[in-house]
């Protein structure tokens, strides 16, 4: 034993190596997630006063009756589809600007990080701001041009554009980090090659870029449609789920069910489902990849 | 030194009878409380240093939280639902005392004060109601609120009117002055739509005033025509002009600042607003009447109440020095003092006719009779669930999205689900 420890296999030093990684991954991400799956299964509800009792799958049979959880799961579903493909088309447009020769990059480079670095919840606030009805630069920009204003967070249809079109503008930076990483790792032999063939630019984008792009665009594509699900920070700021509650997402209701109502076992129950959504999508979008390489 | 003589004199009358022998015997104590940053700590503080002065075992360490009532609550639950023993006593919104009582976080004073009924029955009315859950003390009365209906004197002198006794005659004395006014910018009434704890107050206040309860003795008592009466009636400022469209995303604060800024005729708000009227950045200082609120037709005036209250943490390893503590704070002399140094509502009906008190705060006068007919939210440890019902339904009403009878019956069978 003391031999191998002073002279450790590849095997052994491999283990060894991984341990503390193992460790602080189980400690922050596995211990968290079996004791919120555990929780799932009781009644506990700290404002009942009462220890949580096993309850089985109880709370998860209660969500399919709970019309706040239907409305939550329709409106996160809107905002996702809505958001994904509006924030890739963005994003990829702004990737493709942002590859063209300019003789100073950093700009360019700059002003596609601002909105990726800035916190989502500022995000909120600030186009909550735009849209104000009665001091929304928004308004304020329709009156001068002659069209006529609106008081954006009285209409759900209107609240669900506003929120769409700040979660599009805030994503779209992230999308465009990731599929410009991948614009440039395309050779320009094959868009020189492409050229010498007769391709104009439109069928060099189709033909070469955009194949080669796939990779890139399906990372960006699941980690945008994960955080899609979990849309919480910019509806809370913007609108607090209004009118109504309209505009609400699953995630906040997770966050109404444990943080203000205490229920934690319901709570708990609706993250899991949240999760497990999440799961199936990364899931679904990795065998496409998988069938397509 | 005039007040220093009121102190002292106001304190000398406190019965000795608050510190128990326990406390005196045990060495110094270092008791933690957690209070707002909006609760004027500086003033607690006096109140706390007056305490340890009489009774030098007791030190008392601040720990100021967040401005708003939610963010508080959500610091709290999170300390004890951890069973952290670091905080001793606390001060509580008034409407989470059913909640600490059933989740046990607050000690039962009920065996401290003795007799419950005879000490209840000094406070405002609707404390009593308040603080007390399945005959159990929760907490104690530290300073109180409502909410008031906030006036325009100079305007309403102007066109010979008198302060609207019914919501109908308000909506006539709105439309008749901003007719005559003639500034667009003017609103007839400000309340709060927006999807926040005061639109449960909003609601309710109509809805009381016309003789209902949502829950009576535990049970729900959801009158859905009533409630449906009640939100129509808001909603009816809204499309009749008086209140602008942007009223769904108002919130306490848009309330205070455009009455404040001169924009305003009449306004439903909390006590705080008044010292802000008055202040160095008002447009309306000295122009500013406090009424009660108007009723329905038929009905009675009716407040909602707000306040503060000292529970004691059940996870303080110094229960009976907190206990104690907290008895002196809910005292009479304390109250007095809030209400002189910190414009902070008493809680004693009788303070507000006290000449001390009235010296500082003349206001007082009109408010004593709005808090003697305030009346407390449904008292129930969901009370954040029946919160979130209430101002959703009722900001999609005032939004729009939502007809005022669809909201009602959608009301009910929410609330169902969480009162049963």
């Amino acid at each position: 034993m003391r031999r191998r420890l002073a002279d450790p296999s590849d095997r052994v030093l491999g283990v060894l190596l991984l341990s503390p990684a193992f460790l602080l991954l189980g400690g922050i991400v596995v211990y968290p997630v079996i004791r919120l799956i555990g929780l799932s299964l009781t009644d506990l509800d700290l404002s009942s006063g009462l220890p949580g009792r096993f309850v089985g799958i109880v709370n998860y049979v209660g969500l399919w009756s709970d019309p706040t959880f239907r409305q939550t799961l329709l409106t996160t579903a809107i905002l996702t589809v809505v958001t994904v493909p509006g924030g890739m088309l963005a994003g990829l447009g702004l990737a493709l600007l942002a590859n063209l020769a300019y003789r100073r990059k950093w700009p360019v480079r700059l002003a596609l990080l601002m909105p990726w670095a800035m916190p989502l919840a500022f995000t909120g606030l600030i186009f909550a701001w735009f849209f104000n009805g009665e001091y929304g630069v928004v308004n304020d920009i329709l009156r001068r041009i002659g069209l006529p204003q609106r008081i954006w967070f009285n209409s759900i249809f209107w609240s669900f554009f506003a929120i769409s079109l700040t979660i599009i503008w805030k994503s779209s930076s992230f999308v465009a980090l990731v599929l410009l990483a991948g614009l440039q790792a395309i050779p320009k032999e094959l868009y020189e090659a492409a050229a010498i063939d007769g391709a104009g630019r439109w069928r060099q984008f189709r033909a070469v870029t955009l194949p080669l792009l796939r990779p890139a665009i399906a990372v960006a594509l699941i980690f945008r449609t994960i955080t899609a699900l979990q849309t919480f920070d910019i509806p809370f700021t913007m609108t607090k789920g209004g009118p109504g509650s309209a505009t609400e997402t699953l995630a906040m209701y997770v966050y109404q069910s444990t943080v203000d109502d205490l229920a934690l076992g319901r709570g708990a129950a609706i993250a899991i489902v949240l999760a497990l959504i999440s799961l199936v999508m990364s899931v679904v979008y990795m065998r496409q990849i998988r069938a397509a390489a | 030194m005039l007040r220093r003589s009121f102190m002292t004199t106001a304190l000398a009358a406190l019965p000795t009878a608050f510190v128990t022998r326990r406390a005196q015997a045990a060495a110094a104590t270092e008791l933690k409380v957690f209070i707002s940053k909006q609760e004027r700590p500086s003033v607690m503080r006096q109140a706390f240093d007056e305490y340890s002065a009489r009774n030098p075992a007791a030190k008392v360490t601040i720990e100021a939280g967040p401005t708003t009532s939610e963010a508080q609550a959500q610091y709290l639950n999170t300390v004890l639902s951890a069973r952290d023993s670091s905080l001793d006593f606390f001060l509580l919104d008034v409407i989470r005392p059913a909640q600490f009582a059933a989740a046990h976080w607050a000690v039962p004073l009920n065996s401290a004060v003795g007799d419950v009924a005879a000490l209840m029955k000094q406070y405002l009315p609707a404390y009593a109601a308040a603080d007390q859950v399945n005959g159990e003390l929760v907490a104690l009365p530290g300073f109180a609120d409502a909410m008031f209906l906030y006036y325009r004197k100079d305007l309403l002198e102007k066109y010979q009117l008198t302060p609207p006794k019914t919501w109908t005659d308000l909506t006539e004395q709105a439309k008749k002055v901003t007719a005559g006014e003639k500034d667009p910018s003017l609103q007839g009434l400000s309340f709060q739509g927006a999807p926040i704890e005061g639109a449960v107050c909003t609601f309710l206040l109509p809805y009381w005033s016309a003789g209902h309860d949502l829950i009576t003795n535990g049970k729900l008592t959801f009158n859905v025509p009533a409630a449906g009466q009640a939100l129509a009636l808001w909603r009816g400022f809204i499309t009749n002009g008086v209140s602008p469209r942007t009223i769904a995303q108002a919130t306490t604060e848009d309330t205070r600042q455009d009455f404040q800024a001169g924009k305003v005729l009449f306004a439903v708000c909390w006590s705080y607003a008044w010292a802000l009227f008055q202040g160095k950045n008002s447009a309306v200082v000295g122009k500013v009447g406090v009424a009660k609120l108007p009723a329905v037709t038929g009905g009675t005036s009716v407040s909602c109440i707000g306040g503060w209250q000292w529970g004691v943490s059940a996870f303080s390893h110094h229960k009976p020095q907190a206990i104690a503590l907290v008895r002196f704070l809910s005292s009479l002399p304390i109250s007095k003092l809030l209400a002189i140094k910190a414009s902070l509502l008493p809680v004693f009906p009788q303070i507000y006719t006290d000449p001390d008190v009235l010296k500082v705060n003349p206001w007082f006068a009109a408010a004593g009779p709005v808090l003697a007919s305030a009346r407390s939210r449904p008292v129930t440890p969901r009370y954040n669930a029946v919160s979130e019902i209430i101002r959703t339904d009722f900001n999609a009403v005032m939004a729009g999205t939502m007809t005022g009878k669809a909201a009602a019956r959608n009301m009910e069978v929410r609330l169902r689900r969480v009162l049963g």
